[in-house]
């Protein structure tokens, strides 16, 4: 590999960036991305678009490649005495926030961590339920008044919990929602820099995903893309979640493939037969009806585009301890340079809804 | 301000039929501006044109329309059955009075037999009297919409209405342009439709618009009530700058720069992070390519019934902060 995977990726999902915040990680990205591509921008709502200029003759079609950069975390709603009350950016699972570190972003960034009440000062049923998070406290250990001088209503409450490498080639952490995808795009990137390809290709970290899908629609519309892949996580399978066969997708078993009403049909198979060039494993995600993704916005942006999600499985989604395999990530880049390496001229005029 | 506030509330305008309360609001702008227009779905946009090179284009939102009643059916007995838009509670319907386009008045009934009389009204049990003692009496027709009804009051400082939500924004931008001596800026204020139908208008106006920055005048709910909604805002708190709500993120950057023009003018102001509800400038923030999009809002009690409370103060510092966001080089 031409770069150190596992460190891009840890320094990723190290690098704070909540939706509407992303400049964190959208700066380290900058910093990648720019001596593999062409050139860069980022658009009025902050999404990163990265240009490489492709072979073909113009007017180029264009690839957009979207990952979302930003990851759930919380906010300060108000000040309680010596502690602070929060709300969510994102969908963040809140049974699992008690006993959690965190990163209060305040005037300066503040250690922190979650507290909930003790069990045994609970009254028995009250044990057995999960605290909502309208009841959890952030504590910085700061007085009352330090801590007003510090923390506003509106600051930002990061997950800070640090990344864990786990046997097999398996990496725990917080953010791999969807910094595992973003790191594919850096992947593809990088591969495509020894590789021909006609269309021009842009990787677009998106902004804002974990909070309504709001900024991939208007990125798509600058753009005006001719195809766009979306990349990001999907439900990773564990004991737990076997039974639920057609909604959890093994670690290891390499890229999932959607189809549905969010996905074209021919871009489907398209990026099919380019695993299947590469030998590639991959499995298939039905999405029923919306995706949950990005491409749900992107698909009716302008006069419509041709939209399809290619999904790394992770596990304990929208936890601290998201768990993903390197090897997903890296068939993922390979994937997306395979088939954008593949895409001749005149792709456009042979797509069809079949 | 408090005539100019009476005359907004006191209108009528629910969403969607948004004609009389355009018609008054034009009238109180005329000749303020440079121009104004009204777009292909209502919204009347009174545009201040650019005075220096490096001025920016800028789209100010505040919605005519307020929530409502829209008949659905006339019974034999000349009762009409409604249909409520715009998130009106509920609670405050029995007992409350509503006024049609032709000012005709109603009350809000409920059916006295209930399965439980401790439950929330269901839409299905409400119904508004006109004074018809049968269906050919009734001067009601299906579609037709109504808003509540009441004159405001002043209370100390604080000032009581119907339709606050979003008179008092409009209100804001209407006195803002008075007081906008001179500006760099292109300014577009838009007199939004559609607003809690879903941000309709101001998505649509934001697209022909294509502004630089995008900020949305609403109310907010706040906390300072027993029991009150889980927020740090408080009446006569100053303005509330919006950081987060249920369908947007403010972009910091206008938020920061609303702060420091605030902080600047020695205004106090508050910040809001709200749980339910939204304002035009969710619509805005992504209409084409996204839009840097804010919003100031005015902390206020009771919304969506038809006694909705403000601080005058608020208001008051709500357009000092907005005319000196104006004034100044805005650099995001």
């Amino acid at each position: 590999m031409p770069f150190d995977i596992l460190a891009h990726l840890k320094a990723l999902c190290a690098a704070p960036g909540l939706p509407g915040h992303e400049a964190p990680a959208r700066d380290l990205l900058r910093a990648a991305w720019s001596p593999l591509t062409h050139w860069l921008e980022t658009d009025r709502l902050g999404s990163l678009c990265a240009t490489r200029q492709g072979g073909g003759p113009r007017p180029r079609p264009r690839l957009m490649l979207a990952a979302h950069v930003d990851t759930i975390g919380m906010l300060v709603t108000r000040l309680d005495g010596d502690f602070l009350r929060m709300s969510r950016l994102g969908d963040v699972d809140e049974r699992t926030l008690p006993g959690q570190l965190v990163t209060v972003h305040g005037r300066h960034d503040l250690p922190g961590v979650i507290g909930q009440p003790p069990a045994y000062l609970l009254p028995k049923n009250g044990r057995e339920q999960v605290t909502p998070l309208s009841e959890l406290v952030v504590d910085t250990g700061l007085p009352a008044e330090r801590l007003r001088a510090l923390v506003q209503a509106g600051d930002l409450v990061s997950l800070a919990q640090p990344a864990r490498e786990l046997q097999n080639g398996l990496l725990a952490a917080r953010g791999l929602d969807n910094r595992a995808s973003v790191t594919a795009l850096t992947l593809a990137l990088s591969e495509l820099q020894s590789r021909a390809h006609a269309w021009d290709v842009v990787a677009v970290a998106t902004v804002q995903e974990e909070f309504g899908l709001r900024g991939a629609g208007p990125a798509a519309f600058a753009l005006a893309p001719d195809l766009a892949i979306v990349i990001d996580v999907t439900f990773g399978r564990d004991a737990n979640t076997r039974d639920l066969a057609y909604r959890t997708f093994p670690l290891g078993g390499g890229p999932v493939l959607g189809l549905g009403p969010n996905i074209h049909t021919g871009l489907h198979s398209a990026v099919k037969a380019a695993a299947e060039r590469a030998e590639i494993p991959y499995n298939l995600e039905v999405m029923w009806e919306h995706s949950g993704t990005d491409a749900f916005g992107i698909q009716v942006a302008r006069e419509g585009i041709p939209t399809m999600v290619i999904s790394i499985p992770v596990r304990n989604m929208h936890t601290p301890v998201e768990i993903v395999a390197l090897a997903d990530v890296i068939r993922t880049g390979r994937l997306l340079a395979e088939f954008a390496a593949g895409l001749d001229p005149g792709f456009m005029g042979q797509l069809a809804l079949d | 301000m408090q005539a100019l506030i009476r005359r907004l509330t006191e209108s009528y305008g629910p969403s969607g039929s948004e004609d009389q309360i355009r018609d008054v609001v034009r009238g109180e702008i005329r000749g303020l501006a440079d121009y104004v227009t009204i777009d292909p779905l209502g919204n009347l946009i009174a545009v201040v044109k650019k005075k220096a090179k490096s001025g920016k284009k800028i789209m100010l939102a505040a919605h005519l329309d307020e929530v409502g009643f829209v008949v659905s059916h006339i019974d034999a007995q000349g009762f009409a059955r409604v249909q409520l838009f715009g998130g009106v509670n509920p609670l405050a319907c029995v007992g409350s009075r509503v006024r049609f386009a032709d000012g005709r008045l109603g009350v809000i009934g409920i059916e006295a037999r209930r399965d439980d009389l401790t439950k929330v009204p269901a839409v299905n049990e409400l119904y508004i009297d006109v004074g018809a003692t049968n269906a050919a009496d009734c001067p009601l027709r299906l579609g037709d919409a109504a808003g509540f009804w009441r004159p405001m009051e002043l209370a100390g400082r604080r000032l009581i209405a119907k339709s606050l939500d979003d008179r008092i924004g409009v209100a804001i931008l209407i006195e803002t342009l008075r007081s906008l001596k001179q500006t760099p800026h292109e300014v577009a204020f838009v007199f939004s439709v559609q607003e809690e139908v879903g941000t309709r208008g101001a998505g649509a106006a934001a697209f022909g618009l294509e502004a630089d920055v995008g900020l949305a005048v609403d109310v907010t709910r706040a906390g300072d009530t027993p029991n009150g909604p889980r927020m740090e805002v408080r009446l006569g708190g100053g303005p509330a700058i919006k950081v987060r709500d249920a369908r947007m993120i403010a972009d910091p950057r206008v938020r920061e720069l609303l702060e420091q023009r605030a902080r600047e003018a020695g205004l106090a102001t508050q910040r809001e992070v709200l749980e339910g509800g939204s304002t035009d400038a969710a619509a805005m923030q992504i209409a084409r390519g996204g839009m840097p999009a804010g919003a100031i809002a005015v902390p206020t009690r009771y919304i969506h019934t038809p006694s909705e409370m403000v601080e005058l103060g608020d208001v008051q510092a709500c357009v000092a902060l907005l005319t000196r966001f104006l004034q100044r080089p805005i650099e995001l």
